[in-house]
């Protein structure tokens, strides 16, 4: 194996880090604010990973927008300490916490074989403008390979709107 | 600059984000779960994407990040319906469909 990316190393513990306190938080707001150290670790990974505009998007949409709203509707349902719910026994949690583990070790024991380096300078078609994971190539890739996904998206998200305000709505 | 390591890491926050879908009764931080399996996944994608200097990985997270929005709206609005029915946030209370 070749030396870790110090940024990388950092990051990702981080990550992980803030993970586990999401999961293992007893009270949802400690979660969130775990959720957001996580998620900004996340965006320096996406940047170690040659993807600025992912990186602005993923702070913007998960930060911006889907953290906001988890802090909303926690501020919202504003509940008490008898109201978080009774969690399961420890025996469960564990047993449960032990099969993740063996799912993660599942996972990582063949990719950690993996011995591909990434690419250490990215050609460029002579039909694409623009640096890897800019905002031209991903919006090229976006606007003309991807247009039909990407109206469908759309469609999928005004649905959810409307969803939403009909679920949440105390009257129809 | 090896792929192993962010694979490994997208690994990890997958196995995390399932212990919280499994082991956590509240539907709040269930969401939350779900949201760090799908970062995981984000992961591996835009690694891919990198090691094969392909931008179709990235159009693929734009995509998963679009419907984790429309997931998270509708799980929380489903949530708050939820709570102002049965006073609850806890899964194990709501059993109501159980035989």
């Amino acid at each position: 194996m070749g030396s870790i990316d110090p940024v990388f190393a950092l990051a990702a513990a981080i990550t992980v880090g803030a993970g586990l306190l999401v999961v293992t938080q007893r009270n949802p707001i400690y979660s969130a604010i775990s959720m957001l150290a996580c998620f900004l670790g996340l965006a320096v990974i996406y940047l170690r990973l040659e993807a600025p505009f992912l990186a602005a998007i993923h702070v913007l949409v998960y930060t911006g927008a889907i953290l906001v709203l988890f802090l909303f509707v926690i501020m919202l349902l504003n509940l008490k300490p008898d109201e978080l719910g009774t969690e399961y026994p420890l025996k469960i949690r564990g047993l449960i916490g032990a099969m993740c583990a063996g799912l993660f070790a599942l996972l990582a024991l063949p990719l950690w074989q993996d011995q591909r380096v990434f690419p250490k300078d990215l050609p460029l078609a002579s039909s694409e403008k623009g640096a890897f994971g800019s905002v031209e190539r991903v919006g090229y890739a976006l606007f003309n390979d991807y247009a039909l996904p990407f109206e469908l998206i759309s469609v999928l998200i005004m649905v959810a709107v409307f969803g939403g305000v009909l679920l949440a709505k105390k009257k129809l | 600059m090896i792929v192993a390591h962010y694979l490994v890491l997208s690994a990890a926050l997958f196995a995390i984000g399932a212990f919280g879908v499994l082991a956590r009764r509240n539907l709040l931080i269930i969401l939350m779960s779900v949201e760090v399996m799908l970062n995981g996944v984000n992961v591996a994608l835009l690694a891919f994407a990198r090691l094969y200097a392909s931008t179709s990985g990235h159009v693929f997270v734009l995509m998963v990040m679009g419907v984790a929005a429309a997931e998270v709206s509708v799980g929380l609005a489903i949530l708050i319906a939820v709570f102002r029915n049965r006073k609850t946030v806890d899964t194990g209370d709501l059993k109501s469909l159980q035989g």
